[in-house]
């Protein structure tokens, strides 16, 4: 059965039109550039110097205070959406695989972004970078984008966020919205790689997944677990206490994910993967209060 | 020890799959995860030590071989001597008496002997037996020797409550038959000790005594009998005793009443450990069911009530045909239950059911029905009239016979009589020192007769009391069974009862059954049999004889009954609610009792908490 079918172009097509507002609203990022230009919405005043245009300057202003001072505005520029999709072999774990529904969110808010008139670009990464779809507009570039992911292997060794995450920043692109979708099962931590998206002033969003299995486990005795990242292999004995422990350290992994999102002001979205991607994306716009 | 089926030790060769499973090297199932950096923090905590994982190792084999021996031991059944050797045959003797019902310990004393018996099964060990033998009413084997728990705990359900008499005594005879000549037999009594003999038999060497109750007084109807009035023929004389067997004097009512209806309330006061007796005389045609009770609240109910049957007395229809006869004529009217005609001619027919009396009268043919013919003038189709006797001496009287009853004619004067010679078999009931009768019975199909040869307007024959007397005893020899009393029974008696008709003619349709009081469970009767013993009554009231329920009707409806029988406790024993008392010597503390299962049943036991306890700490990995 394929990922991406006609019946999936129809939820896309339903999504983009409940969902005018995500990109311009809260949900994801303002539009507004933090650059100041010709635009109509007024952001502050700046001291007159010669040279400057007189149809700005502020004569309300000058009226009352005697001072020559110029209204500035803010700059309308393009949404740069930038969706960075985990696909290390750990995604393809679980059933439906996690890897599945990260690929069918990327491509609903992809296509609600180009719907809007945004622009997007996909980095697929595993331990680096290892396939990019580059930064596009017009959602007649759908198509492609779709046989883009569909095309895509889960593939790679270990998650390193960070490695990856450094890559995308010193690229030569302009800033927006950096949409991180991934399991965030990052041996060295998920904190740095995102720390570097907001010191380079993107504005992130995390949309992480999880399978059921992971969550609540259903081992018991002497098994040997198999990492299918790393390809290793370790002898447990799985008892009834472990379990306990895992589930309260894997709750606490979660917990720490939404918490630092929280703290920096990042969107942030937590969902097993047995989740229909479609109400994955409504939940997310009536979390923005997008949709009703 | 001994092993009863040493033939499942073979069993223990299970073992060396045990073994060879242990010693292979099972390969770990492999679980891939996405990810391992969860379980690397709980594992990398604190790493197991090595020699501790071999010694777990070899830990769960040891259990593992422990079970299978447990096992292998409990199918090899092992027991031993002693087990066989101290075996004990135990009777339990349970008094369900009427006095067991006492509500001195709650619920009743029978309650409080089922826990004492409970308890004396559950101490059995394991080859013991135990019979089950009800001591009350009518003693009989509740449930024979058996060990197994269940079993014995169900029949103790079933020694139900009665109202009958203790028959203790009785029970341990059938207790030691039951026993033999074992060696460790024994028999456990429970009884309140209410009865007579209680001491020796605590005494007795192989009884042990558990006594119930407490020492409680009582009120209660110990006697309550109706009979005939010898004077008046409706009347009826109540014989009552009451007895206070308790520590103090009391005051209350006895109350008489005949189906609903109050007949008479009788003010008592006895004296502790007396009784109070008194006949009344009452009159009644109606009949009906006499109900006596006592207003007194005590332990025991069943003595409190008691019951008699008063027969309804139809008036009999007695036709006399006569030439004018003073004497005759005034000695029928004088019976109330007479209703009198007087006739000079024959009439055509004798009406239904009635009596014809002729007197001088020669009909050629006696009518058929009830004939008394007094003085005959001629002869008949029954006999031959003979010469007159001139002054007969009565020298033989039936002295047995109902006829005869408190009629005495040997003094009597009676100068003249006719002699008679029957041509078919007469009872004779008075005769001559010739023979020739002078009062005498005929059996007839269409219907009894009577005859009396004397000439009443000689001698003075109806100027003596034996001639109403006689008079009496004919009326009712003519009315049969009907209108007569059936005396009261006390609990545990048996009787024999006449069925009706409709029980020979009819065969199997016409079965009937005996109705408990409470309606209850209905027993069943011989049928196609006139008469039939029933009993012993097991409980106070009235009791049924009446055809089976049909529809579900439990006890028979008001009426219907062909029987009646009335049914009281009337035993100054079960009345008397204070128990000897018995020494604490003679009472047995509880039978104390350990090994009461098969060892095979612990083995098992202990290898099912051997596996509880290895599923706790393997299976769920408490040791890790």
């Amino acid at each position: 059965m394929p990922l991406f079918d006609s019946q999936f172009l129809k939820q896309l097509e339903y999504l983009s039109l409940v969902s005018r507002r995500v990109f311009r609203g809260s949900l994801l990022a303002q539009k507004r550039t933090m650059q100041l230009g010709g635009g109509i919405e007024f952001a502050d005043h700046r001291e007159y110097t010669p040279g400057d245009d007189f149809r700005y300057l502020d004569w309300n202003l000058y009226a009352r205070h005697e001072s020559l001072m110029l209204k500035r505005f803010q700059e309308e520029e393009d949404l740069h959406v930038y969706f960075l999709l985990d696909c290390s072999k750990s995604m393809a774990f679980g059933k439906p695989a996690k890897f599945d529904l990260a690929r069918q969110v990327t491509a609903a808010l992809a296509y609600i972004a180009l719907a809007d008139l945004d622009r997007i670009a996909v980095v697929a990464f595993a331990s680096d970078i290892v396939a990019d779809f580059p930064l596009t507009r017009g959602k007649g570039r759908i198509l492609s984008l779709l046989r883009f992911l569909e095309e895509l292997p889960a593939q790679g060794t270990e998650t390193d966020l960070a490695r990856v995450i450094n890559g995308f920043v010193h690229r030569n692109q302009r800033r927006g919205l950096a949409i991180v979708v991934s399991d965030l099962f990052d041996p060295a931590g998920f904190e740095r790689g995102l720390d570097m998206l907001r010191h380079r002033r993107y504005e992130p969003h995390v949309v992480q997944l999880h399978d059921k299995a992971e969550a609540d486990p259903k081992l018991l005795g002497d098994i040997e677990l198999f990492d299918v990242e790393t390809a290793s292999a370790r002898k447990v004995t799985i008892t009834e206490r472990n379990l306990r422990k895992y589930k309260k350290i894997f709750g606490e992994y979660q917990t720490a994910v939404q918490k630092y999102c929280r703290n920096y002001g990042m969107g942030c979205t937590q969902t097993p993967s047995d989740v229909p991607f479609a109400d994955l994306i409504l939940k997310m716009m009536r979390a923005a209060g997008a949709v009703a | 020890m001994s092993l009863a089926n040493p033939a499942a030790l073979m069993l223990a060769a299970l073992a060396i799959p045990i073994i060879v499973f242990y010693i292979l090297k099972i390969r770990l199932r492999r679980v891939p995860v996405s990810t391992v950096i969860f379980w690397r923090q709980i594992f990398e905590e604190k790493q197991p030590r090595s020699i501790w994982q071999h010694l777990r190792h070899l830990l769960s084999l040891l259990v593992q071989l422990l079970f299978l021996a447990l096992l292998v031991l409990a199918l090899g059944e092992p027991y031993f001597n002693w087990e066989i050797l101290e075996a004990r045959r135990l009777v339990l003797v349970i008094d369900n008496s009427a006095s067991m019902n006492a509500t001195d310990v709650l619920p009743t004393r029978l309650d409080k002997a089922r826990e004492i018996a409970r308890d004396i099964i559950s101490r059995l060990r394991f080859r013991d037996e135990l019979a089950i033998v009800a001591g009350g009413t009518e003693p009989h084997v509740v449930c024979g020797l058996s060990g197994h728990e269940r079993t014995l705990l169900k029949a103790l359900e079933g020694v139900t409550a009665t109202d009958g008499p203790t028959r203790v005594a009785e029970g341990v005879t059938l207790a030691r038959n039951l026993l033999g000549d074992h060696r460790n037999g024994q028999v456990h009594v429970v009884s309140d000790g209410c009865f007579e003999g209680h001491d020796k038999l605590a005494e007795a060497g192989d009884v042990r005594m558990y006594p119930v109750g407490t020492r409680t007084g009582n009120v209660g109807i110990t006697r309550f009998q109706v009979r005939r009035s010898l004077l008046d023929p409706t009347g009826y004389q109540i014989l009552m005793e009451v007895m206070n067997a308790g520590d103090e004097a009391i005051e209350c009512r006895l109350e008489l009443d005949l189906d609903g209806d109050v007949v008479d309330v009788i003010p008592l006061k006895i004296e502790p450990g007396a009784q109070w007796s008194q006949t009344v005389d009452k009159t009644s045609t109606a009949g009906g069911r006499l109900t006596a009770h006592i207003n007194h609240a005590d332990a025991l109910a069943a003595d409190n009530r008691a019951w008699a049957l008063l027969p309804k007395r139809d008036p009999l229809k007695v036709t006399l045909v006569t030439a004018p006869n003073l004497f005759l004529e005034k000695v029928l009217e004088a019976n109330p239950l007479v209703q009198l005609q007087v006739l000079r001619e024959m009439p055509a027919q004798v009406p239904a059911g009635g009596v014809l009396i002729l007197h001088r009268q020669a009909p050629a043919t006696l009518p058929a029905g009830k004939v008394f013919v007094i003085d005959p003038a001629g002869e008949c189709d029954l006999w031959e009239l003979g010469e007159p006797l001139e002054n007969p001496i009565v020298t033989k009287q039936d002295r047995d016979s109902l006829l005869m009853t408190h009629v005495r004619l040997d003094n009597v004067l009676m100068p003249q009589a006719r002699k008679l010679t029957f041509k078919s078999n007469a009872h004779v009931l008075a005769g001559t020192v010739t023979n020739d009768p002078v009062y005498a019975s005929l059996e007839r199909p269409q219907g009894k007769v009577l005859v009396l040869t004397v000439n009443l307007d000689q001698g003075d024959l109806p100027l003596r009391t034996a001639f109403p007397i006689l008079m009496t005893n004919a009326l009712g020899w003519f009315s049969g069974a009907a209108g007569e009393l059936r005396e009261s029974l006390a609990t545990g008696a048996v009787t024999e009862v006449t069925l009706p008709s409709t029980a020979t003619t009819q065969g199997a349709a016409g079965a009937l059954e005996l109705w408990p009081p409470d309606g209850g469970q209905p027993r069943p009767l011989p049928s196609g049999v006139a008469q039939a013993v029933v009993g012993p009554f097991d409980r106070c009231g009235v009791w049924s004889i009446a055809p089976p329920a049909t529809g579900g009707a439990k006890p028979p409806a008001a009426g219907a009954p062909a029987v009646e029988i009335a049914c009281n406790l009337a035993n100054r024993a079960e009345s008397d609610l204070r128990p000897a008392e018995i020494t604490t010597a003679q009472q047995t503390a509880a039978v104390a009792g350990f090994m009461s299962r098969p060892i095979w049943y612990y083995l098992v036991a202990l290898a099912w908490l051997l596996a509880g306890l290895e599923w706790y700490l393997y299976q769920r990995r408490w040791i890790s």
